[in-house]
């Protein structure tokens, strides 16, 4: 499939093609010329099929057929009877002749057939090799803005322009520039615009749209050469591509990879387009999903407090029933339990807008676990019937933590453990050996499944007991927990207790304690009885603790 | 009415009237303010006995009322502030408030802290020997001794002003910056750290010679946490009713 129109030779080509004839042929002549004086050779004529293969290799068929008769006409005119005439006069020299421009002119077409294929051969390897680097640049990267500065850089590279640079946009007008190789030049002033238009047939060909600079025709000797990235009959950009050095034509190989290069971009612009749109879809239907799971939840979790408040408070308006005192009692023990259980939503609802809007600002500072945990065990609505079981060593050092970030951790997962734990619950801290300090709480429930263990921290879920599907809880509860944790440079891991329940470990960065607090000072010695008594009263009232010197003294 | 006078500053008119609605019942006297302008006008009219103040005014910062009433009275002042407000409470604290209550809070919880923060008013600190109590702790400031039930506790010298600082304040909240700055100096209000290492040494030192006693008595909630503000020390009248 021939789809390139013959090009027709410029004033430059012919002075080369003319130029190696002449020397071919002279070189030819000489030769002759010698070899008859020297070794009276009876027939050299046959040496000029050397000066017709030279041209015909690089030239072509119709050069080396006008040498074929060129070398015809000179060896008639220089070494045939009569010399120095056109004039033929034996019929063996006409045979031999005609013979000579026979076989010049075959050997001639054989020879740029050759080259012809040869130079086929070596553009198609160029754009094969071309189009093989622009489509691994495209297939390597995930969006044509990320391609387009490698492809360009390669495309000037490969098809020899001075500048190369890709834009999308429906029409030039509205073009915005993706990627160019020389950004910071100013847009050239090009001699000549071409496009190329290609058919759909295959049929390729460069069309001078107009000439940039009318007058100054000559001025910029620059062609810019356009190729649109078209997909399915859109318009989506252009390939632009200078060449400032001469007036070539972008030749076959050189054409077919900036047409290959924009059906390549042009793709992948769909592509990218495609997978926005997909994104986007995606987003919307994860965040419609997201709404509808917290619109669940939480009408659930606070509807069904509330139910029980309006119950409670309902009962207690009702006129026409006389209710005792242990009545009024129970009642309200109902309303202030769900309103503290509502206080409690409301508050882990509030701190994961600020864990996923990043508000979080903690402030890290060594805490004293034992402490905190006394305290969020101390704070914890703990029925009776639960029994607590806190673990610390005391040589557990500090960790490094925000007080009431830990303190929220602590008491979440306390809750958890009350709320969905049978009638044991336990706090353990221990050192672990990659330095981490960490704390588990763990429960004797009914646990979760294991396949469960994983999705516990995401927002919303709500895992059921190993082969049950109850509701637990909003679901918000233990990402909390996450998100304050990781704040603190920390982590959570949720696994089963040896205790038969759910097991969650909070683990933290040791705190680093201030050498001199390391040491203690000296201790305070009580001042001497005597010395003391001036400024009391001489009959103390109260039992004053003697403050010997040793423990054992005391009374 | 004989019972104490309440400054009840809150500008959410619900919450308002159900606090003085409760307070009332309790034979409090309510003064009831809905803005920063009245809550000082009535203070200059009336001088309450206790002021319960919501940080979040429409019109003035709560804690320009507290510095306003600080200037003149060391009346009782409790803030009553939303969770999360952590910075506001320090700054009322340190303006002077007394104790603070995160809402949504128990009303027992509230009387509990209005009759810790109106007894403290009443009584002073130590005795006239110089002796300060909190349950079974005693220290002698003239000796320079503490023990605990009976049993002497040694301490080092800057555990025995930290001890000091928190008995003379019993029924209060202490920032940990005040702590701090009373007991290491100014240059050290932001060294948490120091608080963190000697609270928790005292407590030790005074379990232990708790536990040796033979009373048994126990230290347990005498100096409390309250994460990320500081440390409440009980008083001794909340002592002896949990104790007893």
């Amino acid at each position: 499939m021939n789809l390139w129109q013959p090009r027709l030779p410029r004033r430059a080509d012919l002075v080369r093609v003319g130029g190696l004839a002449f020397l071919a042929l002279g070189a030819s002549t000489i030769t002759i010329a010698l070899l008859r004086a020297g070794i009276h050779i009876t027939y050299p004529a046959p040496v000029y099929l050397l000066a017709v293969l030279a041209v015909g290799m690089r030239y072509g068929t119709v050069p080396a057929i006008l040498t074929s008769i060129a070398a015809f006409l000179l060896y008639d005119f220089l070494f045939v009877e009569p010399l120095y005439t056109l004039t033929i006069n034996s019929p063996d020299e006409w045979l031999n002749l005609s013979l000579l421009l026979a076989v010049s002119a075959v050997i001639g077409r054989l020879a740029a057939l050759q080259a012809d294929r040869a130079r086929e051969a070596a553009d198609r390897a160029r754009e094969a090799e071309g189009l093989h680097a622009i489509t691994g640049v495209l297939a390597a990267t995930s969006t044509v803005a990320e391609a387009a500065p490698v492809v360009v850089s390669r495309l000037e590279r490969i098809t020899a322009m001075d500048r190369v640079w890709v834009s999308l946009g429906a029409t030039p007008a509205e073009e915005r520039i993706l990627a160019d190789t020389a950004p910071s030049e100013p847009s050239p002033a090009a001699g000549w615009q071409v496009v190329l238009q290609r058919r759909p047939d295959g049929q390729m060909r460069w069309v001078r749209a107009h000439v940039a600079t009318g007058s100054a025709r000559r001025a910029p000797r620059a062609a810019l050469h356009r190729v649109r990235i078209e997909v399915a009959g859109e318009v989506l950009g252009s390939v632009w591509a200078l060449r400032s050095r001469d007036e070539r034509e972008p030749d076959r190989a050189e054409t077919r990879i900036l047409s290959a290069a924009s059906d390549q971009l042009g793709q992948a612009v769909v592509r990218d387009r495609l997978s926005q749109e997909a994104t986007s879809a995606e987003i919307a239907r994860q965040s419609e999903a997201l709404k509808t799971a917290l619109l669940d939840s939480v009408s659930h979790d606070l509807r069904t407090p509330l139910a029980t408040i309006r119950a409670a408070a309902g009962s207690m308006l009702d006129e026409t029933v006389k209710w005792s005192e242990e009545d009024h009692r129970e009642a309200f023990q109902a309303i202030d339990f769900e309103a503290e259980r509502m206080g409690r939503l409301v508050r882990n609802l509030l701190d994961l807008s600020r864990i996923e809007g990043g508000a979080l600002k903690p402030e890290l500072e060594p805490c004293d676990l034992d402490d905190l945990v006394h305290e969020a065990v101390k704070r914890t609505r703990a029925t009776p019937n639960k029994r607590i079981v806190v673990e610390l060593p005391e040589s557990l050092s500090p960790v490094l933590a925000d007080e009431l970030y830990l303190g929220q951790v602590l008491a979440n997962l306390l809750e958890n453990a009350i709320r969905y734990g049978g009638d044991t619950i336990r706090v353990r801290g221990r050192a672990r050996t990659d330095g981490r300090i960490e704390v588990s709480v763990e429960d004797d429930g009914r646990g979760v499944a294991q396949a469960a263990l994983p999705h516990l921290f995401e927002k919303f879920y709500q895992a059921g007991a190993p082969g049950e599907a109850q509701r637990r809880g909003m679901g918000i509860g233990l990402t909390v927990v996450e998100g304050l944790t990781r704040a603190m440079r920390g982590e959570v891991e949720a696994c089963r207790s040896e205790l038969g329940g759910l097991r969650v470990d909070v683990r933290l960065l040791p705190a680093v304690v201030p050498e001199e607090l390391v040491v203690p000072e000296e201790l305070v010695e009580p001042a001497p009885a005597a010395s003391a008594q001036p400024a009391a009263p001489p009959e103390p009232s109260r039992e004053v603790a003697p403050a010997p010197s040793t423990p054992a003294g005391s009374p | 009415m004989s019972g104490p006078t309440v400054l009840l500053v809150e500008d959410e008119g619900g919450a308002r009237r159900a606090l003085s609605e409760y307070l009332e019942r309790r034979g409090y006297n309510v003064d009831e303010a809905a803005t920063a302008q009245e809550a000082i006008r009535l203070w200059d009219a009336h001088r309450a006995d206790l002021v319960l103040l919501d940080l979040g005014l429409p019109d003035l910062d709560g804690v320009d009322v507290i510095k306003r009433i600080r200037r003149e009275a060391t009346t009782p002042i409790i803030i009553l502030s939303a969770r999360g407000d952590e910075r506001d409470k320090i700054g009322g604290l340190e303006a002077g408030a007394d104790d603070y209550l995160t809402k949504p809070f128990a009303t027992d919880e509230l009387n509990a802290r209005i009759r810790a923060v109106l007894r403290r008013a009443g009584g002073p600190d130590a005795d006239v020997q110089g002796c300060l109590r909190l349950g079974v702790i005693e220290m002698d400031q003239v000796r320079r001794s503490v023990s605990v039930a009976g049993e002497p506790v040694r301490l080092t010298p800057r555990e025995y002003e930290l001890l000091k600082v928190l008995l003379s304040n019993q029924g209060r909240v202490l920032t940990k910056a005040r702590l701090l700055r009373a007991v290491w100096g100014l240059a050290y209000a932001e060294e948490s750290t120091y608080l963190h290492v000697y609270v928790n040494r005292l407590r030790r030192k005074l379990s232990a010679a708790a536990g040796a006693g033979t009373v048994g008595a126990s230290i347990e909630g005498l100096i409390e946490t309250e994460p990320g503000i500081g440390y409440r020390v009980a008083d001794n009248e909340s002592v002896s009713d949990t104790g007893a």
